[in-house]
């Protein structure tokens, strides 16, 4: 325990006085240096000793002025990159960014020319990126949905594929956990995106075989269900896609909630002819979203115009969370699972501390004042980004709703007219009781495991489920596709 | 001169009272047509029955979910990247 204490103590001790000495050689620069690199140098000494959210201004104000990036410069501006993210260049505007065409700044420049709809030209950027280098997963993974959103599936195909590779390779080289965990949230982000192209082709089939490679515990497995039982859907089998489904009722999986789940059970119901137990989801989608989207629409309404609202709703203590609708609650949760909130949320971290840190460095000078306010602002910045972030998610949340009541009301009246035409027909009164499934109405392959439902879910079971549901459509019964 | 034309003028309305008078209109008094000594060619082109024929009543497609790609999904991935 004591030599524990005492490594750690020196640690510190060793941190702060790298820290000291890399802020003392940069403030020197910042007062003796009158060259044109002066900015760059001041940069590269602050990010020798760790402070990477200070050197921002200064590669960003150096780059306003010159446009030739040598090997020193571009490795400081990639090791920003990966610890700032897009926050490494993010004053500078595109035609400036343009000019420059090493991978870091070209993968910063795609993503935002991406998230712009300008994908011809984001292609063309991130096609600088080298395939040898590390970015490539990333742009890969971009030039990819490129392919996608334009219909070209071969290629699409072919980018996905390079793109797990590579991430792959670096996932078993990596040495880190963290940066091991984020090439396998690429490598499997890439063959989810494989297989998405199978279900867009129709091949159904080949895309649920590449679903199999995430593993359950993957944090990307809740969002696959989803595909695949819209897979199996198309396959026509019914009975698994309302299986897969159900998964989300599982207490493990409360903080996953997706309206559209609830329309492909409907309308699984609905393909089995299965009239009363549609209609049900129908309702049920009414009742439970509804009072969802008012009260988000509340919230974002009373707090459209505050910076940090939704972030402070992050922070808060147990006993306010709990005071919220437990459903909001599970929406930050959901929030808090994407990579671009966790980065974000790391960055705020590190730049707090990376204050913390300077603030405690002796003789104050104009230069300590001048880094302390840049990363003031620097804070408040992320702080509201990460704000918007939350905010559109619930935004995004909101629309997803109305789409969705949207497909559940066209849906509805097709039921009522089903059932119009049973009643013309005569036909006997749907059996409803909860034993009325039979194994034999399963479709199973060697390698998919059958449980027995009962009334309880177990984590290995989760994703596995198939109702046994016999259709009640009779030839009389037509379901037009 | 006066004169002249007036009497000329007298003369010409004479002269059109007395040919209105000479024309004599006659039409036929009586007429007998025998339809039952006609014949008429050709052919009974009307329908022998009246019915019309059973069709499928028209059913009116209502647009129900499909899902034909994954682009909001993947667009929202590459937004959530960085």
């Amino acid at each position: 325990m004591k030599y524990l204490v005492t490594t750690f103590l020196l640690a510190t001790f060793c941190m702060n006085n790298t820290a000291y000495a890399t802020a003392k050689a940069a403030h020197e620069i910042f007062l003796k240096d009158h060259s044109p690199a002066k900015n760059k140098k001041i940069a590269h000494e602050l990010i020798d000793g760790q402070f990477y959210f200070s050197a921002i201004p200064f590669i960003n104000n150096y780059l306003e002025e010159n446009s030739v990036i040598d090997a020193e410069l571009e490795a400081d501006i990639e090791t920003l990159v990966v610890k700032t993210g897009t926050m490494a260049v993010l004053n500078l505007d595109e035609k400036k960014l343009e000019s420059f065409s090493i991978p870091s700044i070209s993968l910063i420049l795609g993503t935002r020319l991406f998230n712009k709809e300008q994908y011809e030209k984001a292609y063309g950027v991130l096609s600088r990126i080298p395939e040898t280098h590390k970015f490539s997963i990333e742009s890969n993974l971009i030039k990819g949905t490129i392919k996608n959103l334009q219909r070209k599936q071969i290629e699409a195909s072919t980018l996905y594929e390079s793109c797990a590779k590579k991430a792959e390779q670096l996932e078993s080289a990596a040495s880190g956990d963290k940066l091991k965990r984020y090439y396998t949230y690429l490598r499997e982000t890439c063959l989810i995106r494989e297989a998405r192209v199978k279900i867009e082709d129709k091949k159904f089939e080949e895309a649920l075989e590449i679903y199999e490679q995430i593993d359950k515990r993957s944090y990307k497995w809740p969002y696959i269900l989803m595909d695949k039982a819209w897979a199996h859907y198309y396959l026509k089998d019914y009975n698994r896609a309302i299986g897969l489904t159900t998964t989300y009722k599982s207490p493990l999986l409360e903080s996953y909630f997706f309206p559209e789940a609830e329309v492909l059970t409907a309308l699984s119901y609905y393909n089995l002819c299965l009239w009363d137990d549609a209609l049900k989801v129908v309702d049920h989608f009414y009742d439970i979203y509804q009072p969802k989207a008012d009260a988000l629409k509340d919230i974002l309404g009373q707090n459209k115009k505050s910076d940090t609202y939704f972030l402070d709703l992050y922070y808060a203590d147990p006993k306010t969370r709990e005071n919220l609708n437990p459903f909001i609650r599970n929406l930050i949760t959901q929030t808090r699972k994407q990579v671009k909130f966790n980065l974000d949320l790391a960055s705020l971290k590190a730049a707090k501390d990376e204050l913390a840190l300077i603030k405690k460095l002796k003789n104050k000078n104009d230069f300590i004042t001048q880094l302390e306010g840049n990363l003031d602002s620097t804070i408040l910045f992320i702080s509201s980004k990460i704000n918007y972030y939350i905010k559109k998610e619930i935004f995004t949340f909101i629309n997803e709703i109305h789409k969705h009541s949207y497909s559940m009301f066209n849906l509805k009246l097709e039921l009522l007219s089903q059932k119009r035409n049973e009643l013309y027909n005569a036909k006997l009164d749907q059996k409803n009781d909860r034993n009325r499934g039979e194994e034999t109405n399963v479709k199973r392959k060697a390698n998919q495991y059958f449980f027995d439902f009962n009334g309880s879910f177990w984590a290995d079971e989760l994703g596995d489920y198939s109702f046994g549901l016999k259709s009640q459509c009779t030839d009389n019964t037509k379901i037009e596709k | 001169m006066k004169i002249l034309i007036i009497l000329l003028m007298a003369i010409s309305t004479n002269t059109f009272a007395e040919e209105k008078k000479n024309t004599i209109y006659k039409y036929k008094e009586y007429e007998v047509i025998d339809l039952g000594s006609m014949e008429v060619k050709g052919q009974i082109i009307a329908p022998g029955d009246l019915t019309v024929n059973e069709r499928e009543r028209k059913v009116f497609k209502r647009s129900l979910l499909e899902k034909n790609n994954f682009d909001f999904e993947n667009r929202r991935e590459i937004e959530n990247l960085r």
